[in-house]
């Protein structure tokens, strides 16, 4: 054993929101991929590289996203929630009856909507825990009870027209000019603070901080990134809402998961709920914390999905069944390096994952190609991305944590 | 069968001290199993203590009634001298008993530092939650690993990365964490290889010179139990078959109290 044993200077563990892709050697083969996408689309269409398409991928990528940010929490602790689809859909359509024929201001149904989407997400997890019937079955079984649920709170004509409401203009922000780069500002602002905040912690403690690797490089990326972003979105028409609305969500997901006690229980209880039982963690409520989460995020996914098609209906929430929203946001999450046996995964998966799938759409729609092309593509992607993370594994050794 | 710790204990730090556990005629049963009959074990500050013997002894029923898993059916427990109830692992946790289980109880996707914590981390208030005060963690974790003499334990890798000496020293530092008097292991060496269970043996000696007194279960006679400990208490059919002082059998004798065989090899005689 004494090879094992690691005689170097302890290593500064930097567990920050914008954990840098180059340093995590798992997204290294997705960012890689990705990359190779967009150099083959750059040269099958000479639209797909400017500002205007990159944005509308962009945007096109975020209810993908935001729902695969989500049900990321319910597969860390190694469960599954199918029903996050139709909690997406059903709260949607929820919202606009009460918008439409109740009359309620957005400020009002939208958080009402996000409020149910979580309830929806604890009591599926409240079942799973306390009757133990497993998270996959509990949760296909009320999807499809609240397809039916939608189908009945819509009207006759199947179609709630949200044009005019004020909802509409949560698509139609775009945070231009002056604005956009204050807002990457106060961003990087955010973050460099977090971690100035946590080398100051350690050097108080007497520990050491490589001021190099875990100070100026994160906060050099994530300023190099940030900029790009801003340019290139500024170079069309601003910073669209509903990406700010991810990028918060994904900043706040991360510092959740990276620096919180409940994201550290999270990864304990989906790798061995046995272990964090006896730690004295309440498994049960991380669960259903984490299915309380994955239905919210859900329900905010929808109120975007809503806006962006300017109303709800029979589609709202991919249809019956979750159809391809379903199918695509957990494997946005998978792609992007989530774990289906729980406690691995980080924040920036859902962001890559689907920037994987939206480019796939996004790239092969250019090209003139069929829509059912895509669905195959996309499906061999999952199944080739999951390989090539399961070859690294063997080759070095290294168990996927 | 003569019980030779009662008269004849010669152990050099426990000697005339008041034992930090004493568990007399401890009965234990499970409906109609009767798992202890009459049981006894003292366990002194600075000594390691094997008990061993063959499946069904009874060993592990001892060490859970010890660690509050189980209670016993009849029986006195006093801790440092005093009588004490123990209902539940909390109890026991509370005197400052901790028990390694053989499963180790580890996430293997965490790191040292995240697993010697887990569950009582030193954490501050944040707008998003209770952050952890990763910082201070880790002094605390370097100082409590170095107290181990394992100062040079990866604090950063996944313990899964890890081999199974060191998980097994990462349990063990866990249970240290919190200053206990009593430390249980079960069965700290089944899943290593030889130098890794000597490494171990080390630790475990490391601990009891620092003062605590340690009860170890295990099957590993010959090499480890006959090397690393002060004092073998054999079991054999729920009640106390031997009682040897470490230096003078050989494993051979002590197998032969496990199985019940040849009675003239109790040195007590």
């Amino acid at each position: 054993m004494a090879e094992a044993i690691t005689s170097a200077p302890p290593l500064v563990r930097r567990r920050s929101i914008g954990d840098l892709l180059a340093r995590d050697l798992r997204a290294l083969p997705i960012v890689i991929g990705l990359i190779a996408l967009w150099i083959f689309f750059a040269v099958q269409s000479d639209v797909f590289l400017t500002a205007r398409n990159l944005s509308n991928l962009l945007v096109q990528s975020t209810v993908v996203g935001i729902m695969a940010l989500g049900i990321m929490f319910v597969l860390l602790v190694k469960e599954i929630d199918l029903s996050v689809a139709a909690i997406n859909g059903v709260t949607s359509v929820f919202m606009a009856k009460l918008i439409v024929e109740a009359g309620v201001t957005p400020w009002v149904a939208v958080p009402i909507a996000i409020a149910l989407g979580a309830f929806i997400g604890s009591l599926s997890a409240r079942w799973v825990t306390y009757v133990g019937v497993p998270s996959f079955v509990v949760t296909l079984g009320l999807g499809l009870a609240l397809n039916g649920l939608q189908l009945i709170l819509l009207p006759a004509t199947a179609r709630y027209s949200l044009n005019g409401t004020g909802l509409e203009q949560i698509a139609l922000i775009n945070i231009d000019g002056i604005w956009a780069w204050v807002v990457l500002a106060i961003g990087i602002l955010s973050f460099a603070g977090l971690v100035f905040s946590e080398a100051a912690s350690r050097t108080r403690a007497g520990l050491e901080t490589p001021m190099m690797r875990a100070v100026v490089l994160p906060i050099a990326a994530a300023t190099l990134f940030g900029a790009i972003v801003v340019a290139i979105l500024s170079a069309h028409k601003g910073i669209p809402l509903i990406v700010l609305i991810f990028g918060i969500l994904l900043g706040l997901g991360g510092y959740i998961l990276k620096q919180t006690q409940f994201g550290l229980y999270l990864y304990a209880v989906g790798n061995n709920d046995e272990a964090a039982r006896r730690s004295g963690i309440k498994v049960h409520r991380i669960k259903m914390a984490a299915f309380a989460i994955a239905g919210g995020v859900a329900a905010l996914a929808g109120v975007i999905a809503a806006s962006r098609t300017l109303g709800v209906g029979v589609f709202s929430g991919g249809g019956v069944g979750g159809g391809t929203l379903l199918l695509e946001s957990i494997a946005a999450a998978v792609i992007g390096g989530v774990s289906l046996f729980g406690g691995r995964g980080s924040i920036h998966a859902s962001l890559l994952g689907a920037l994987v799938i939206g480019t796939v759409s996004n790239g092969l729609n250019l090209m003139g190609v069929e829509n059912e092309i895509r669905l195959i593509v996309t499906g061999l992607l999952l199944v080739l991305a999951v390989s090539i993370d399961k070859l690294i594994e063997k080759a070095t050794g290294q168990q996927s944590f | 069968m003569t019980d030779m710790s009662a008269g004849r204990e010669r152990h050099v730090q426990a000697s005339g001290a008041v034992p930090l556990i004493s568990m007399r005629n401890i009965h234990k049963k499970f409906g109609s199993l009767h798992a202890l009959r009459g049981a006894s074990i003292d366990v002194h500050a600075g000594e390691v203590v094997a008990l061993v013997g063959d499946n069904g002894a009874g060993k592990s029923t001892m060490v859970k009634v010890m660690a509050g898993v189980h209670m016993a059916t009849s029986g006195d427990y006093e801790f440092e001298g005093k009588p004490v109830r123990i209902t539940s692992p909390t109890d026991a946790n509370a005197l400052g008993i901790q028990t390694v289980y053989q499963d180790l109880a580890l996430c293997s996707n965490l790191d040292a530092v995240q697993n010697l914590f887990l569950g009582r981390e030193l954490t501050g208030s944040s707008l998003f939650g209770r952050r952890i005060q990763r910082a201070e963690c880790e002094v605390k974790a370097r100082e409590v690993l170095k107290r181990m003499r394992l100062g040079n334990l990866s604090l950063t890798r996944p313990v899964g990365a890890m081999s199974g000496g060191q998980r097994q020293n990462i349990a063990i530092a866990r249970s240290i964490l919190w200053t206990p008097k009593v430390v249980i292991l079960d069965e700290p060496t089944a899943a290593l290889s030889h130098s890794a269970a000597e490494q171990v043996g080390d630790l475990i000696r490391t601990l009891a010179d620092q003062g605590l007194g340690i009860v170890v279960v295990s099957h590993d006679i010959h090499n480890f139990v006959v090397n690393a400990t002060d004092r073998i208490e054999v079991m054999r059919l729920g009640a106390n078959a031997a009682s040897f002082r470490t230096g003078d059998v050989t494993g051979e004798q002590v197998v032969n109290a496990m199985v019940g065989g040849n009675e003239g090899v109790n040195l007590a005689g």
